[in-house]
């Protein structure tokens, strides 16, 4: 399979600080990937060098095999940006905006205007297309972006923080448009604050902390490793600590003294009931519950 | 992808910006050019002659045609430029697969359309008060064509190294406006001190009002060859300044 794009060993410095230390990450084809990270760990940084909106000193960014510097061309044709902020032109109405975009892209007058109406009604924009983009609400200058991300039909679609400051009604449907993007065979490329929304839409996930990939792995496989089970059984006893037989099970007892606490990736839920009823205890409550991405990414980004 | 279309979308672009507020950028020109022409040209010119006994209104005309043509190129290549980095549209067009020429060319060619239309509007207002035949026409092409240019790149730079709307008026008021007005807009170097007529030599603008007051009237302070030399030089220089800092992305690229 093709990739989407492939960064080797990139590097980049903003004045002495290097804000990316030599990152590398393949993104296939078709692949919906997610890029994670905290405020200022790099993530926007990456896009900014694969779209050519900042230089770096070191490494390579190739876009369906296309190098980002000397084929730029090439590369920023396959490429749909959709940048943080809203930055339209200030002069253009919505339908405007679309069709210029595609004139920049090289795309015909002709063929500009009707993509321009096809996206418009897409998104739910075509009776305000002969607005300023300033008299739109929030969610539609959200949607008219990504329209805009769309008009040159590109093969990669790049996302920094689409749904940031979005309610959720809009956000879900969002989900559902990217969802959809995704599977007519359109690389992703997401960068999200939330965790949620990447576990969701993600097949794969590349953690970013400090200027370095400190996880890339499926979403599954990266829950199924570094996910926890937890499981709380609360005693009809109070004990000052675990009872003795219990102690092979590596549980925790919690403060309150009746109730015992398992972390363990395979749980042997049977046989720690059966030593629990084997005591004279009974369980008077039971919870379970598995450790979501947000906590193996907070546990990843603390630990570092 | 054809470059071209990309590259006249950027023009097409650039043309309905100003257009589209052509109450700040065609008619605040026209208007006041009317006031010049009127009271300075006409109620007080009307006994004055200048070099060679060119009656003043006459002399005057091509002084407020190129000082109009340096005024909105300049103006419309810095607003548009400052524009687009402070709402960040800049970054619409820098994901583009346009080149740093093709982008540069749009907006001066943009610029141009701007410059040529305003000076044309002036050019008009004079003649309702002295019909006047252009003697070089192809002399004032030429003028019309790089000193536009020229001082459209002026405003890009401008619109690239200004942090704040400020600075672009700072520009205007403290060097463009002097040197345009000390250019022989309004009088002839052969009409002023001696001191004088030597430091005009060192003012660029000279040589651009002296060409195109050749090309309209065929009267000049100074050779109209030299200045065309003059003016090719700094649109060159100037022009290849301006690419270079966009090919380095200067204050555009993080």
């Amino acid at each position: 399979m093709t990739n989407a794009l492939e960064i080797k060993d990139l590097v980049k410095f903003y004045g002495k600080r290097q804000a990316l230390n030599s990152i590398s990450l393949t993104v296939p084809e078709g692949e919906f990937f997610g890029f994670l990270g905290p405020n200022g760990a790099g993530k926007t940084t990456t896009i900014h060098s694969i779209t050519g909106l900042a230089k770096y000193q070191g490494g390579s960014i190739r876009v369906f095999g296309y190098d980002a510097v000397s084929d730029y061309r090439q590369t920023r044709a396959l490429i749909g940006f959709v940048p943080q902020e809203f930055n339209f032109d200030p002069y253009l109405t919505a339908e405007q905006i679309l069709y210029y975009e595609a004139g920049y892209f090289g795309v015909s007058k002709k063929e500009a205007r009707r993509r321009a109406a096809q996206l418009l009604k897409q998104f739910d924009l075509y009776t305000h297309k002969e607005l300023d983009y300033r008299k739109l609400s929030g969610g539609m200058k959200r949607r008219l972006l990504i329209a805009r991300g769309l008009v040159h039909e590109p093969r990669v679609l790049i996302l920094d923080e689409p749904t940031a400051g979005v309610d959720v009604d809009l956000r879900k449907k969002l989900w559902v448009l990217l969802r959809e993007l995704n599977q007519q065979g359109m690389t992703i490329f997401l960068t999200t604050h939330y965790i949620e929304e990447a576990e969701r839409l993600c097949k794969r996930i590349g953690v970013i902390h400090q200027g370095n990939i400190i996880a890339l792995e499926t979403t599954e496989k990266l829950i199924e490793q570094l996910g926890k089970h937890v499981i709380t059984i609360s005693l009809d006893r109070r004990f000052p600590e675990i009872p003795r037989e219990l102690r092979q099970f590596g549980i925790e007892l919690a403060e309150d003294g009746n109730t015992i606490r398992l972390t363990k990736n395979e749980v042997h839920l049977n046989e720690l009931l059966k030593a629990i009823y084997a005591q004279g205890l009974n369980v008077t409550g039971i919870d379970t519950e598995k450790t979501n991405l947000e906590d193996i990414f907070l546990g990843l980004t603390k630990e570092k | 992808m054809n470059q071209f279309i990309g590259f006249r979308a950027l023009l097409s672009r650039e043309i309905l910006r100003f257009t589209s507020v052509f109450k700040q950028t065609l008619f605040p020109p026209i208007i006041s050019s009317f006031l010049f022409i009127s009271i300075f040209g006409y109620f007080i010119g009307r006994n004055l002659t200048m070099a060679e006994n060119t009656p003043y209104l006459t002399f005057l005309v091509p002084g407020l045609v190129m000082m109009y043509l340096i005024e909105s190129s300049y103006q419309n290549t810095s607003t548009s430029l400052f524009i687009a980095r402070w709402s960040g549209y800049i970054q619409e067009l820098l994901v583009t697969p346009l080149s740093y020429v093709e982008m540069v060319l749009a907006m001066l060619l943009g610029s141009m359309v701007r410059s040529v239309v305003v000076s044309a509007g002036v050019f008009a207002v004079s003649l309702f008060f002295e019909r006047t035949a252009i003697m070089h026409p192809w002399v004032v092409l030429y003028f019309m064509f790089f000193v536009s240019l020229t001082f459209s790149s002026v405003g890009l730079l401008a619109g690239l190294i200004a942090e704040e709307w400020e600075h672009i008026s700072i520009l205007t008021t403290f060097i463009m406006t002097p040197f345009i007005y000390f250019g022989g807009v309004f009088h002839s170097a052969q009409n002023i001190p001696h001191l004088f007529q030597v430091l005009m030599q060192f003012n660029p603008i000279f040589y651009m009002v002296n060409g195109m007051r050749y090309g309209m009237i065929g009267v000049s302070d100074v050779d109209f060859k030299i200045s065309m030399i003059v003016v090719l030089v700094f649109f060159s220089v100037l022009f290849s300044v301006v690419v270079w800092m966009f090919s380095q992305g200067y204050k555009l690229k993080k």
